[in-house]
Protein backbone atom coordinates (compact mmCIF):
# COMPACT_ATOMS: atom_id res chain seq x y z
CA UNK A 1 0.00 0.00 0.00
CA UNK A 2 1.22 3.46 -0.80
CA UNK A 3 1.71 6.21 1.76
CA UNK A 4 -1.05 8.81 1.87
CA UNK A 5 0.86 10.88 4.41
CA UNK A 6 4.65 11.08 4.55
CA UNK A 7 6.27 13.35 7.13
CA UNK A 8 10.04 13.79 7.31
CA UNK A 9 12.10 15.45 10.08
CA UNK A 10 9.43 17.96 10.99
CA UNK A 11 10.21 20.74 13.49
CA UNK A 12 7.99 23.49 14.80
CA UNK A 13 8.19 26.08 17.59
CA UNK A 14 5.29 28.44 18.34
CA UNK A 15 6.17 32.15 18.13
CA UNK A 16 7.59 33.30 21.48
CA UNK A 17 7.54 29.76 22.92
CA UNK A 18 10.62 28.53 24.76
CA UNK A 19 10.31 24.88 23.82
CA UNK A 20 9.77 23.17 20.50
CA UNK A 21 6.20 21.89 20.00
CA UNK A 22 7.26 19.31 17.38
CA UNK A 23 10.76 17.81 17.44
CA UNK A 24 12.15 15.95 14.46
CA UNK A 25 8.97 13.99 13.74
CA UNK A 26 8.98 11.50 10.86
CA UNK A 27 5.88 9.47 10.15
CA UNK A 28 4.51 7.48 7.19
CA UNK A 29 0.83 6.58 7.08
CA UNK A 30 -0.56 4.13 4.58
CA UNK A 31 -3.82 4.55 2.69
CA UNK A 32 -6.93 3.31 4.46
CA UNK A 33 -5.18 2.95 7.83
CA UNK A 34 -6.88 4.10 11.03
CA UNK A 35 -4.14 5.64 13.14
CA UNK A 36 -4.62 6.88 16.71
CA UNK A 37 -2.46 9.77 17.82
CA UNK A 38 -2.22 9.83 21.61
CA UNK A 39 -0.29 11.81 24.19
CA UNK A 40 -0.84 14.06 27.18
CA UNK A 41 -2.27 17.55 26.79
CA UNK A 42 0.51 19.68 25.35
CA UNK A 43 2.40 16.73 23.81
CA UNK A 44 2.05 18.11 20.27
CA UNK A 45 -0.90 16.11 18.89
CA UNK A 46 -2.96 19.07 17.74
CA UNK A 47 0.11 20.93 16.49
CA UNK A 48 0.99 17.97 14.32
CA UNK A 49 -2.44 17.87 12.71
CA UNK A 50 -2.38 21.66 12.17
CA UNK A 51 0.94 21.23 10.35
CA UNK A 52 -0.51 18.44 8.20
CA UNK A 53 -3.48 20.60 7.22
CA UNK A 54 -1.22 23.56 6.51
CA UNK A 55 -2.84 25.75 9.17
CA UNK A 56 0.65 26.48 10.46
CA UNK A 57 3.95 26.24 8.61
CA UNK A 58 6.81 24.01 9.81
CA UNK A 59 10.22 25.55 10.65
CA UNK A 60 11.92 22.66 8.85
CA UNK A 61 11.16 19.24 7.43
CA UNK A 62 8.64 18.14 4.81
CA UNK A 63 5.08 16.87 4.54
CA UNK A 64 3.74 14.97 1.54
CA UNK A 65 0.04 14.24 1.15
CA UNK A 66 -0.98 11.75 -1.50
CA UNK A 67 2.38 12.17 -3.22
CA UNK A 68 2.17 15.95 -3.29
CA UNK A 69 4.57 18.11 -1.23
CA UNK A 70 2.84 20.62 1.05
CA UNK A 71 3.77 24.15 -0.01
CA UNK A 72 2.13 27.52 -0.50
CA UNK A 73 1.15 26.51 -4.04
CA UNK A 74 -0.30 23.11 -3.13
CA UNK A 75 -2.00 24.03 0.13
CA UNK A 76 -5.56 24.43 -1.24
CA UNK A 77 -5.27 21.27 -3.24
CA UNK A 78 -4.06 19.40 -0.19
CA UNK A 79 -6.70 20.86 2.12
CA UNK A 80 -9.41 19.60 -0.22
CA UNK A 81 -8.12 16.10 0.48
CA UNK A 82 -8.40 16.48 4.26
CA UNK A 83 -11.53 16.81 6.38
CA UNK A 84 -11.37 17.68 10.08
CA UNK A 85 -13.99 16.86 12.71
CA UNK A 86 -13.46 19.01 15.79
CA UNK A 87 -14.18 18.33 19.44
CA UNK A 88 -17.14 20.58 20.10
CA UNK A 89 -20.17 19.72 17.94
CA UNK A 90 -21.69 23.14 18.68
CA UNK A 91 -18.81 25.04 17.16
CA UNK A 92 -19.10 23.54 13.69
CA UNK A 93 -22.50 24.67 12.47
CA UNK A 94 -23.17 27.52 10.09
CA UNK A 95 -26.40 26.50 8.33
CA UNK A 96 -30.01 26.94 9.46
CA UNK A 97 -30.86 23.38 8.47
CA UNK A 98 -28.86 20.17 8.47
CA UNK A 99 -28.97 20.17 4.68
CA UNK A 100 -27.64 23.76 4.38
CA UNK A 101 -24.91 22.91 6.76
CA UNK A 102 -23.67 19.91 4.82
CA UNK A 103 -23.86 21.96 1.60
CA UNK A 104 -21.64 24.71 3.01
CA UNK A 105 -18.32 23.14 2.04
CA UNK A 106 -19.57 22.34 -1.47
CA UNK A 107 -20.91 25.83 -1.98
CA UNK A 108 -17.45 27.11 -1.13
CA UNK A 109 -16.06 24.90 -3.87
CA UNK A 110 -18.54 26.46 -6.31
CA UNK A 111 -20.40 23.26 -7.11
CA UNK A 112 -23.54 23.63 -9.30
CA UNK A 113 -26.80 23.45 -7.33
CA UNK A 114 -28.16 20.27 -8.88
CA UNK A 115 -25.05 18.25 -8.23
CA UNK A 116 -24.79 19.73 -4.76
CA UNK A 117 -28.25 18.49 -3.76
CA UNK A 118 -27.26 15.00 -4.87
CA UNK A 119 -23.98 15.08 -2.99
CA UNK A 120 -25.63 16.35 0.19
CA UNK A 121 -28.31 13.66 0.07
CA UNK A 122 -25.66 11.03 -0.49
CA UNK A 123 -23.53 12.25 2.41
CA UNK A 124 -26.52 12.36 4.78
CA UNK A 125 -27.44 8.85 3.64
CA UNK A 126 -23.94 7.65 4.53
CA UNK A 127 -24.14 8.99 8.08
CA UNK A 128 -27.77 7.81 8.44
CA UNK A 129 -29.11 11.31 8.99
CA UNK A 130 -31.19 11.70 5.80
CA UNK A 131 -34.44 11.90 7.80
CA UNK A 132 -33.12 14.95 9.60
CA UNK A 133 -32.19 17.06 6.59
CA UNK A 134 -34.72 19.82 7.22
CA UNK A 135 -34.05 20.02 10.96
CA UNK A 136 -32.29 22.85 12.77
CA UNK A 137 -28.83 21.47 13.70
CA UNK A 138 -29.21 22.92 17.20
CA UNK A 139 -32.15 20.59 17.88
CA UNK A 140 -29.97 17.47 17.46
CA UNK A 141 -28.18 15.43 20.11
CA UNK A 142 -24.38 15.64 20.36
CA UNK A 143 -23.86 12.35 18.52
CA UNK A 144 -26.25 13.42 15.74
CA UNK A 145 -24.46 16.76 15.43
CA UNK A 146 -21.10 15.03 14.99
CA UNK A 147 -22.61 12.74 12.35
CA UNK A 148 -23.83 15.82 10.46
CA UNK A 149 -20.35 17.35 10.81
CA UNK A 150 -18.94 14.14 9.34
CA UNK A 151 -21.45 14.34 6.47
CA UNK A 152 -20.24 17.90 5.79
CA UNK A 153 -16.71 16.60 5.57
CA UNK A 154 -17.65 13.54 3.47
CA UNK A 155 -19.53 15.66 0.96
CA UNK A 156 -16.24 17.25 -0.06
CA UNK A 157 -14.87 13.72 -0.77
CA UNK A 158 -11.70 13.87 1.31
CA UNK A 159 -9.09 11.11 1.36
CA UNK A 160 -8.09 11.75 4.95
CA UNK A 161 -10.34 12.44 7.92
CA UNK A 162 -8.73 13.92 11.02
CA UNK A 163 -10.79 13.46 14.18
CA UNK A 164 -9.57 15.93 16.79
CA UNK A 165 -11.03 14.41 19.97
CA UNK A 166 -14.33 14.40 18.13
CA UNK A 167 -16.07 11.96 20.45
CA UNK A 168 -14.83 13.35 23.77
CA UNK A 169 -17.83 15.62 24.36
CA UNK A 170 -20.43 12.98 23.54
CA UNK A 171 -22.37 10.68 25.85
CA UNK A 172 -21.57 6.94 25.60
CA UNK A 173 -24.37 6.27 23.13
CA UNK A 174 -23.43 9.20 20.89
CA UNK A 175 -19.77 8.17 21.00
CA UNK A 176 -20.65 4.63 19.93
CA UNK A 177 -22.76 5.74 16.96
CA UNK A 178 -19.97 8.02 15.72
CA UNK A 179 -17.29 5.33 16.09
CA UNK A 180 -19.48 2.70 14.39
CA UNK A 181 -20.01 5.15 11.54
CA UNK A 182 -16.30 5.90 11.10
CA UNK A 183 -15.47 2.21 11.13
CA UNK A 184 -18.15 1.52 8.54
CA UNK A 185 -16.99 4.40 6.31
CA UNK A 186 -13.39 3.25 6.43
CA UNK A 187 -14.44 -0.24 5.39
CA UNK A 188 -16.59 0.98 2.47
CA UNK A 189 -14.52 3.87 1.18
CA UNK A 190 -10.85 4.39 0.71
CA UNK A 191 -10.57 6.69 3.72
CA UNK A 192 -7.57 7.18 5.96
CA UNK A 193 -8.43 8.07 9.55
CA UNK A 194 -6.17 10.06 11.86
CA UNK A 195 -7.72 10.19 15.27
CA UNK A 196 -6.47 12.24 18.21
CA UNK A 197 -7.91 10.67 21.31
CA UNK A 198 -7.64 9.97 25.04
CA UNK A 199 -10.17 7.17 24.86
CA UNK A 200 -8.58 3.74 25.15
CA UNK A 201 -11.60 1.94 23.69
CA UNK A 202 -11.38 4.19 20.63
CA UNK A 203 -7.72 3.24 20.08
CA UNK A 204 -8.73 -0.44 20.04
CA UNK A 205 -10.52 0.21 16.75
CA UNK A 206 -7.37 1.54 15.09
CA UNK A 207 -4.59 -0.47 13.48
CA UNK A 208 -1.81 1.62 14.85
CA UNK A 209 -1.13 3.90 17.81
CA UNK A 210 1.43 6.71 17.61
CA UNK A 211 2.41 8.10 21.02
CA UNK A 212 3.69 11.67 21.25
CA UNK A 213 5.48 13.04 24.27
CA UNK A 214 6.98 16.54 24.49
CA UNK A 215 6.80 16.89 20.70
CA UNK A 216 8.53 13.61 19.84
CA UNK A 217 7.20 10.23 18.74
CA UNK A 218 8.08 7.92 21.63
CA UNK A 219 6.09 4.81 20.64
CA UNK A 220 4.58 3.65 17.37
CA UNK A 221 3.03 0.21 17.18
CA UNK A 222 -0.13 -1.88 17.02
CA UNK A 223 -2.59 -1.53 19.93
CA UNK A 224 -1.69 -4.83 21.68
CA UNK A 225 2.00 -3.84 21.85
CA UNK A 226 1.16 -0.37 23.15
CA UNK A 227 -1.22 -1.78 25.79
CA UNK A 228 1.72 -3.79 27.14
CA UNK A 229 2.82 -0.51 28.71
CA UNK A 230 0.04 -1.09 31.28
CA UNK A 231 -0.11 1.58 33.98
CA UNK A 232 2.59 3.62 32.17
CA UNK A 233 -0.07 4.49 29.56
CA UNK A 234 -1.35 7.18 31.92
CA UNK A 235 1.89 9.11 31.26
CA UNK A 236 0.78 9.30 27.64
CA UNK A 237 -2.75 10.53 28.26
CA UNK A 238 -4.41 7.12 28.01
CA UNK A 239 -6.15 5.08 30.63
CA UNK A 240 -4.72 1.71 31.58
CA UNK A 241 -6.79 -0.95 29.78
CA UNK A 242 -9.24 -2.60 32.17
CA UNK A 243 -7.78 -6.10 31.66
CA UNK A 244 -4.30 -4.88 32.52
CA UNK A 245 -5.52 -3.12 35.68
CA UNK A 246 -7.31 -6.29 36.79
CA UNK A 247 -4.28 -8.47 36.00
CA UNK A 248 -1.99 -6.35 38.14
CA UNK A 249 -4.36 -6.85 41.08
CA UNK A 250 -4.49 -10.62 40.49
CA UNK A 251 -0.81 -11.26 39.82
CA UNK A 252 0.29 -11.67 43.45
CA UNK A 253 -2.11 -14.58 43.97
CA UNK A 254 -2.62 -16.13 40.54
CA UNK A 255 -0.20 -17.35 37.91
CA UNK A 256 -0.72 -15.04 34.96
CA UNK A 257 1.50 -14.32 31.96
CA UNK A 258 3.55 -11.11 32.09
CA UNK A 259 2.39 -9.57 28.79
CA UNK A 260 -0.87 -7.88 27.84
CA UNK A 261 -4.02 -9.94 27.47
CA UNK A 262 -7.24 -8.45 26.15
CA UNK A 263 -10.45 -9.04 28.13
CA UNK A 264 -11.42 -12.12 26.12
CA UNK A 265 -7.97 -13.71 26.55
CA UNK A 266 -7.91 -12.92 30.25
CA UNK A 267 -11.34 -14.51 30.74
CA UNK A 268 -10.20 -17.68 28.98
CA UNK A 269 -7.06 -17.78 31.12
CA UNK A 270 -9.07 -17.33 34.34
CA UNK A 271 -11.51 -20.02 33.31
CA UNK A 272 -8.63 -22.45 32.66
CA UNK A 273 -7.12 -21.68 36.06
CA UNK A 274 -10.48 -22.25 37.71
CA UNK A 275 -11.04 -25.55 35.89
CA UNK A 276 -7.64 -26.87 36.97
CA UNK A 277 -8.39 -26.21 40.61
CA UNK B 1 -27.81 20.70 54.03
CA UNK B 2 -30.24 17.95 53.30
CA UNK B 3 -32.07 18.33 50.00
CA UNK B 4 -35.54 16.87 49.54
CA UNK B 5 -37.65 16.62 46.40
CA UNK B 6 -41.31 15.97 47.10
CA UNK B 7 -43.55 14.99 44.19
CA UNK B 8 -41.72 17.39 41.88
CA UNK B 9 -42.97 17.72 38.33
CA UNK B 10 -41.47 20.08 35.81
CA UNK B 11 -43.22 20.71 32.52
CA UNK B 12 -41.26 22.49 29.80
CA UNK B 13 -44.35 23.49 27.75
CA UNK B 14 -47.08 24.21 30.23
CA UNK B 15 -49.32 25.70 27.56
CA UNK B 16 -48.87 23.11 24.86
CA UNK B 17 -51.46 20.32 24.54
CA UNK B 18 -48.74 17.68 24.89
CA UNK B 19 -46.92 18.55 28.08
CA UNK B 20 -43.21 17.83 27.81
CA UNK B 21 -42.31 16.56 31.26
CA UNK B 22 -38.71 17.25 32.24
CA UNK B 23 -39.46 15.79 35.67
CA UNK B 24 -42.36 13.50 36.40
CA UNK B 25 -43.42 13.15 40.06
CA UNK B 26 -39.92 12.87 41.52
CA UNK B 27 -39.49 12.29 45.25
CA UNK B 28 -35.87 11.99 46.39
CA UNK B 29 -33.76 12.70 49.45
CA UNK B 30 -30.14 13.80 48.93
CA UNK B 31 -28.25 13.35 52.18
CA UNK B 32 -26.14 16.03 53.80
CA UNK B 33 -22.34 15.74 53.37
CA UNK B 34 -22.62 12.69 51.10
CA UNK B 35 -21.28 12.19 47.58
CA UNK B 36 -24.34 11.47 45.43
CA UNK B 37 -24.17 10.55 41.73
CA UNK B 38 -27.09 11.18 39.36
CA UNK B 39 -27.10 8.96 36.27
CA UNK B 40 -29.38 8.32 33.31
CA UNK B 41 -29.32 8.60 29.54
CA UNK B 42 -29.12 11.95 27.76
CA UNK B 43 -32.52 13.61 28.06
CA UNK B 44 -33.54 11.57 31.12
CA UNK B 45 -33.93 14.66 33.32
CA UNK B 46 -30.62 14.69 35.26
CA UNK B 47 -29.77 18.32 34.49
CA UNK B 48 -33.40 19.42 34.93
CA UNK B 49 -33.38 17.79 38.37
CA UNK B 50 -30.27 19.54 39.69
CA UNK B 51 -31.26 22.93 38.27
CA UNK B 52 -34.15 22.89 40.75
CA UNK B 53 -31.76 22.74 43.71
CA UNK B 54 -30.61 26.34 43.28
CA UNK B 55 -33.91 27.44 41.72
CA UNK B 56 -32.55 28.01 38.23
CA UNK B 57 -35.71 26.11 37.34
CA UNK B 58 -38.86 26.07 39.43
CA UNK B 59 -41.22 23.11 39.75
CA UNK B 60 -44.55 23.08 37.94
CA UNK B 61 -45.84 21.27 41.00
CA UNK B 62 -44.30 19.84 44.18
CA UNK B 63 -41.70 21.26 46.56
CA UNK B 64 -37.93 21.17 46.94
CA UNK B 65 -36.43 21.74 50.37
CA UNK B 66 -32.79 22.82 50.57
CA UNK B 67 -31.80 23.02 54.24
CA UNK B 68 -34.38 25.42 55.63
CA UNK B 69 -35.35 26.93 52.29
CA UNK B 70 -38.43 25.77 50.47
CA UNK B 71 -38.82 26.12 46.69
CA UNK B 72 -42.35 25.87 45.25
CA UNK B 73 -43.97 26.89 41.95
CA UNK B 74 -44.71 30.24 43.64
CA UNK B 75 -41.13 31.00 44.71
CA UNK B 76 -40.15 34.35 43.21
CA UNK B 77 -36.75 35.33 41.96
CA UNK B 78 -36.05 37.79 44.78
CA UNK B 79 -33.88 36.69 47.66
CA UNK B 80 -32.35 33.73 45.83
CA UNK B 81 -28.80 35.01 46.34
CA UNK B 82 -28.19 33.27 49.71
CA UNK B 83 -29.41 29.98 48.19
CA UNK B 84 -27.13 30.38 45.18
CA UNK B 85 -24.18 31.17 47.43
CA UNK B 86 -24.76 27.96 49.37
CA UNK B 87 -25.35 25.80 46.32
CA UNK B 88 -22.53 26.14 43.79
CA UNK B 89 -23.07 24.78 40.31
CA UNK B 90 -20.36 23.76 37.87
CA UNK B 91 -22.02 23.45 34.48
CA UNK B 92 -20.90 21.26 31.60
CA UNK B 93 -17.83 22.73 29.92
CA UNK B 94 -17.58 25.54 32.50
CA UNK B 95 -14.56 27.00 30.72
CA UNK B 96 -16.96 28.48 28.15
CA UNK B 97 -18.12 30.84 30.91
CA UNK B 98 -14.72 32.40 31.61
CA UNK B 99 -14.74 36.04 30.62
CA UNK B 100 -12.40 38.21 32.71
CA UNK B 101 -8.99 39.42 31.54
CA UNK B 102 -7.07 37.60 34.26
CA UNK B 103 -7.56 34.29 36.04
CA UNK B 104 -7.58 36.16 39.37
CA UNK B 105 -10.44 38.47 38.35
CA UNK B 106 -12.40 35.52 37.03
CA UNK B 107 -12.15 33.61 40.31
CA UNK B 108 -12.88 36.82 42.31
CA UNK B 109 -16.11 37.47 40.42
CA UNK B 110 -18.26 35.02 42.41
CA UNK B 111 -17.24 36.09 45.93
CA UNK B 112 -17.56 39.82 45.02
CA UNK B 113 -20.99 39.16 43.56
CA UNK B 114 -22.00 37.62 46.89
CA UNK B 115 -20.70 40.62 48.83
CA UNK B 116 -17.08 39.79 49.68
CA UNK B 117 -14.56 42.67 49.86
CA UNK B 118 -11.78 43.01 47.31
CA UNK B 119 -9.24 41.65 49.83
CA UNK B 120 -11.40 38.68 50.79
CA UNK B 121 -12.00 37.83 47.14
CA UNK B 122 -8.27 38.13 46.34
CA UNK B 123 -7.42 35.82 49.22
CA UNK B 124 -10.07 33.36 48.04
CA UNK B 125 -8.63 33.39 44.51
CA UNK B 126 -5.17 32.56 45.83
CA UNK B 127 -6.49 29.76 48.02
CA UNK B 128 -8.72 28.25 45.33
CA UNK B 129 -6.15 28.26 42.53
CA UNK B 130 -3.91 26.17 44.79
CA UNK B 131 -6.81 23.93 45.77
CA UNK B 132 -7.45 23.00 42.12
CA UNK B 133 -3.78 22.10 41.74
CA UNK B 134 -2.43 25.16 39.92
CA UNK B 135 0.40 27.55 40.76
CA UNK B 136 -0.41 31.10 41.94
CA UNK B 137 1.66 32.36 38.95
CA UNK B 138 -1.40 31.64 36.83
CA UNK B 139 -3.49 34.28 38.61
CA UNK B 140 -2.14 37.11 36.47
CA UNK B 141 -2.50 35.24 33.15
CA UNK B 142 -5.42 35.56 30.78
CA UNK B 143 -7.73 32.55 31.15
CA UNK B 144 -7.76 32.29 27.36
CA UNK B 145 -4.03 31.53 27.24
CA UNK B 146 -4.52 28.35 29.26
CA UNK B 147 -4.98 24.78 28.03
CA UNK B 148 -8.47 23.26 28.08
CA UNK B 149 -7.78 21.32 31.28
CA UNK B 150 -6.40 24.39 33.04
CA UNK B 151 -9.38 26.52 31.97
CA UNK B 152 -11.66 23.86 33.44
CA UNK B 153 -9.80 24.09 36.77
CA UNK B 154 -10.01 27.87 36.83
CA UNK B 155 -13.75 27.71 36.20
CA UNK B 156 -14.14 25.21 39.06
CA UNK B 157 -12.00 27.43 41.33
CA UNK B 158 -14.40 30.28 40.52
CA UNK B 159 -17.35 28.28 41.81
CA UNK B 160 -15.46 27.08 44.91
CA UNK B 161 -14.37 30.65 45.77
CA UNK B 162 -17.88 31.49 47.01
CA UNK B 163 -17.46 28.61 49.50
CA UNK B 164 -20.69 26.78 48.71
CA UNK B 165 -21.75 24.05 51.15
CA UNK B 166 -23.27 22.01 48.35
CA UNK B 167 -21.51 21.61 45.02
CA UNK B 168 -23.38 20.40 41.96
CA UNK B 169 -21.24 19.12 39.10
CA UNK B 170 -22.72 18.51 35.66
CA UNK B 171 -20.28 16.13 33.95
CA UNK B 172 -17.22 18.03 35.18
CA UNK B 173 -14.68 15.72 33.56
CA UNK B 174 -16.14 15.41 30.05
CA UNK B 175 -13.41 15.95 27.47
CA UNK B 176 -10.50 15.75 29.93
CA UNK B 177 -7.68 13.24 29.54
CA UNK B 178 -7.62 10.32 32.03
CA UNK B 179 -5.01 11.88 34.32
CA UNK B 180 -6.89 15.19 34.37
CA UNK B 181 -10.12 13.33 35.07
CA UNK B 182 -8.65 11.45 38.00
CA UNK B 183 -7.21 14.65 39.49
CA UNK B 184 -10.52 16.50 39.24
CA UNK B 185 -12.46 13.58 40.72
CA UNK B 186 -9.96 13.32 43.60
CA UNK B 187 -10.40 17.07 44.20
CA UNK B 188 -14.17 16.60 44.59
CA UNK B 189 -13.64 13.59 46.85
CA UNK B 190 -11.38 15.78 49.02
CA UNK B 191 -14.00 18.54 49.17
CA UNK B 192 -16.54 15.93 50.20
CA UNK B 193 -14.25 14.66 52.98
CA UNK B 194 -13.91 18.27 54.15
CA UNK B 195 -17.66 18.31 54.75
CA UNK B 196 -19.21 19.52 51.49
CA UNK B 197 -22.19 17.80 49.91
CA UNK B 198 -21.30 16.74 46.37
CA UNK B 199 -23.88 16.02 43.68
CA UNK B 200 -22.36 14.67 40.49
CA UNK B 201 -24.08 14.12 37.15
CA UNK B 202 -22.10 11.62 35.13
CA UNK B 203 -22.16 9.00 32.38
CA UNK B 204 -19.08 7.31 33.80
CA UNK B 205 -20.25 4.35 35.88
CA UNK B 206 -16.70 3.55 37.01
CA UNK B 207 -16.54 6.98 38.65
CA UNK B 208 -19.89 6.28 40.33
CA UNK B 209 -18.58 2.95 41.69
CA UNK B 210 -15.25 4.45 42.77
CA UNK B 211 -16.40 7.74 44.31
CA UNK B 212 -20.11 7.93 45.15
CA UNK B 213 -21.78 7.03 48.49
CA UNK B 214 -25.27 7.18 47.00
CA UNK B 215 -26.75 7.26 43.52
CA UNK B 216 -30.02 8.08 41.78
CA UNK B 217 -31.10 6.79 38.35
CA UNK B 218 -33.30 8.90 36.09
CA UNK B 219 -35.28 7.75 33.06
CA UNK B 220 -37.72 9.83 31.00
CA UNK B 221 -38.07 12.37 33.80
CA UNK B 222 -38.83 9.75 36.43
CA UNK B 223 -36.66 8.58 39.30
CA UNK B 224 -36.38 4.83 38.66
CA UNK B 225 -33.86 3.84 41.30
CA UNK B 226 -31.77 5.15 44.18
CA UNK B 227 -29.54 3.87 46.98
CA UNK B 228 -25.96 2.73 47.50
CA UNK B 229 -24.13 2.07 44.20
CA UNK B 230 -23.50 -1.58 45.08
CA UNK B 231 -27.22 -2.21 45.58
CA UNK B 232 -28.37 -0.11 42.64
CA UNK B 233 -25.96 -1.80 40.19
CA UNK B 234 -27.32 -5.13 41.45
CA UNK B 235 -30.94 -4.11 40.85
CA UNK B 236 -32.07 -6.46 38.09
CA UNK B 237 -35.12 -4.38 37.10
CA UNK B 238 -32.94 -1.38 36.27
CA UNK B 239 -30.59 -3.52 34.17
CA UNK B 240 -33.33 -5.47 32.39
CA UNK B 241 -34.99 -2.22 31.33
CA UNK B 242 -31.69 -0.74 30.07
CA UNK B 243 -32.08 2.18 32.47
CA UNK B 244 -28.58 1.69 33.76
CA UNK B 245 -25.25 0.56 32.35
CA UNK B 246 -22.75 -1.29 34.51
CA UNK B 247 -19.23 -0.34 35.63
CA UNK B 248 -16.49 -2.25 33.76
CA UNK B 249 -15.87 -4.61 36.69
CA UNK B 250 -19.52 -5.65 36.84
CA UNK B 251 -19.61 -6.16 33.06
CA UNK B 252 -16.51 -8.33 33.26
CA UNK B 253 -18.07 -10.36 36.09
CA UNK B 254 -21.22 -10.85 34.02
CA UNK B 255 -19.13 -12.19 31.12
CA UNK B 256 -17.18 -14.47 33.47
CA UNK B 257 -20.49 -15.77 34.80
CA UNK B 258 -21.40 -16.83 31.25
CA UNK B 259 -18.25 -18.97 31.22
CA UNK B 260 -19.16 -20.64 34.50
CA UNK B 261 -17.98 -18.39 37.31
CA UNK B 262 -20.64 -17.62 39.92
CA UNK B 263 -21.24 -14.23 41.51
CA UNK B 264 -24.02 -13.93 44.06
CA UNK B 265 -23.74 -10.13 43.68
CA UNK B 266 -21.94 -8.28 40.89
CA UNK B 267 -18.71 -6.61 42.06
CA UNK B 268 -18.57 -2.94 41.00
CA UNK B 269 -14.90 -2.01 41.50
CA UNK B 270 -11.70 -3.67 40.25
CA UNK B 271 -10.68 -4.43 43.85
CA UNK B 272 -13.98 -6.20 44.58
CA UNK B 273 -13.77 -8.11 41.29
CA UNK B 274 -10.16 -9.20 41.91
CA UNK B 275 -10.94 -10.51 45.38
CA UNK B 276 -13.97 -12.45 44.08
CA UNK B 277 -11.89 -14.03 41.31
CA UNK B 278 -9.12 -14.99 43.74
CA UNK B 279 -11.62 -16.78 45.99
CA UNK B 280 -13.08 -18.69 43.06
CA UNK B 281 -9.80 -19.67 41.39
CA UNK B 282 -7.61 -20.59 44.34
Amino acid sequence: MENIISIKNLNYTYPEAKTQAIKDVSLDIKKNQWVSIVGKNGSGKSTLTKLVDGLIEADSGSIEIDGQALSEESIWDIRSKIGIIFQNPDHQFVGATVEDDVAFGLENQGMPKEQMVKEVDHALELVKMADFKNRDPQSLSGGQKQRVAIAGVLATRPQIIIMDESTSMLDPEGRQTVLDLVQDLRAKQDLTILSITHDISETELSQRIVVLNAGRIVEDSDPATIYNLGADLTHFGLEEPFSSELMSQLRGSLELPTGYLNEEELMDKLWKLRSKK
Amino acid sequence: MEITFEKVTHSYDVNSPVANLGLDDVSLKIQDKKFTAIVGQTGSGKSTLVRHINALLKPTSGTITVGKRVITPETNNKNLKPLRKDVGMVFQFPESQLFEETVEKDIMFGPMNFGATQEEAKAAAEEMIKLVGMDTDYLQKSPFDLSGGQMRRVAIAGVLASRPETIILDEPTAGLDPVGRREIMDLFKGLNEDGRTIILITHNMDDVADYADEMAVMNHGKLVGSGKPFDVFNNQTLLDNDWLTLPKSAQFAQDLAKKGFAFSKLPITVTQLASEIKQQVR
